[in-house]
């Protein structure tokens, strides 16, 4: 139970990041918190009590391990979680070199900047 | 909208959407008692089939390696995308000077961190090798060792400046590991295909089990993903480093004033 509470938490505290940010930097990492709760939420799925990982390195194929393809799901996340911010980052700076602001209130398309 | 009406909207969104979120936490599984088939089967076979330890290298470069390409993929998109965005006048030249912010102190840096940071970048930069080759043996993999060798760039740039670090980094070469990497990827799905077997079959021997050659096309696939992230990263690193540098010329214009 507690896991899916805690992805929830992480979820709504991000999104709520996310509409009260005033700065596109903060804005990027609460993203990234919204995230966190993927992470979370597929560990706690593939989670297995009196589980080895899922490596046979020291123990030997056979033994209970914790399921390996929410595992390699995670890492897919995080990866692509990764590049995802990196592309936000960089449309950042480019949006501080056009505008000279990272506000998102002072950012609106279409209109002319106040 | 103001911020105050934005957060009555979350406010009301909240409202609603927490009976639901209730309700979903409620009917999940219980915690710690996964009975998924699928991982049960994998954990079974894999070690049997294909002669690698690490199960989640198993799963991401062999029985979901499709999945992995399309991923593959998607990262060096979002990479090229952050590079078109990033290129520009700035940084070109290894002679430009750092921004600097007016009354914050210039520190020269000292001998210990220089020092500190040669060391510790090798370290990284061996580690990250060591994590992406035994991928399919011990936790680690492609994507880890990259993002760990690409860290160390970091570390070079912290320890020897800028101007030396652009002379030890070319861009041409990050992009080389990302498009080899890519291409030796699309090549293992590719290659047996022509063969007429299906997209990304193992047909490479097999190797011997808990061996830092075992897995056979995991090892490939394994080894040009790592090659691919860490010049993906590492171009990332250095465009996003090139930002730091004062522009020669401001050469772009500047939407608020005109």
């Amino acid at each position: 139970m507690l896991p899916w509470l805690v992805t929830i938490w992480l979820f709504g505290i991000g999104l709520y990041g996310i509409i009260t940010s005033r700065n596109y930097i903060h804005l990027v990492g609460c993203l990234s918190v919204c995230q966190s709760g993927s992470y979370v939420l597929l560990l706690g799925i593939g989670f297995k009590w009196q589980a080895g990982p899922p490596i046979f390195y020291d123990h030997p194929p056979g033994t209970p391990a914790v399921d390996p393809v929410m595992q390699a799901l995670v890492l897919t996340d995080i990866v692509v979680g990764a590049a995802v911010t990196a592309l936000l980052l960089a449309i950042a700076i480019q949006v501080h070199k056009r505008r000279g602001t990272l506000d998102p209130q002072h950012l609106r398309p279409l209109r002319p900047d106040t | 909208m103001s911020p105050a009406a934005r957060r009555v909207i979350f406010l009301f969104a909240l409202v609603i959407m927490a009976p639901a979120a209730r309700l979903v936490a409620h009917s999940m599984p219980t915690f710690g008692a996964a009975t998924s088939r699928y991982a049960s089967t994998v954990n079974e076979l894999a070690p049997r089939l294909r002669h690698v330890s690490n199960m989640v290298a198993a799963v991401n470069f062999d029985i979901r390696g499709f999945d992995t390409l399309a991923e593959e993929t998607m990262l060096l998109c979002a990479v090229v995308g952050a590079v078109i965005l990033l290129r520009g006048s700035r940084g070109e030249r290894d002679s430009d000077k750092a921004g600097v912010l007016p009354g914050r102190a210039d520190i020269a840096r000292s001998d210990a961190t220089t020092l500190v940071c040669r060391v510790g970048g090798t370290a990284l930069l061996l580690f990250g090798a060591y994590v992406a080759l035994h991928g399919t043996v011990t936790p680690g993999g492609g994507f880890q060792g990259g993002v760990i060798a690409s860290s160390a760039l970091l570390l070079l740039y912290l320890g020897e400046g800028y101007r030396c670090w652009r002379n030890l980094i070319h861009s041409a070469v990050l992009a080389a590991f990302e498009g080899v990497g890519a291409l030796v990827f699309v090549l293992a799905a590719a290659w047996p295909l022509a063969q007429g077997h299906p997209a990304l079959d193992n047909l490479l021997p097999l190797g011997k089990f808990k061996d830092l050659y075992s897995g056979g096309a995991i090892f490939l696939t394994n080894c040009a993903v790592g090659l691919a992230v860490t010049g993906s990263f590492g171009q990332l690193i250095l465009e996003f480093l090139e930002e730091t540098r004062s522009p020669e010329d401001e050469s772009e214009p500047n939407e608020a004033d005109t």
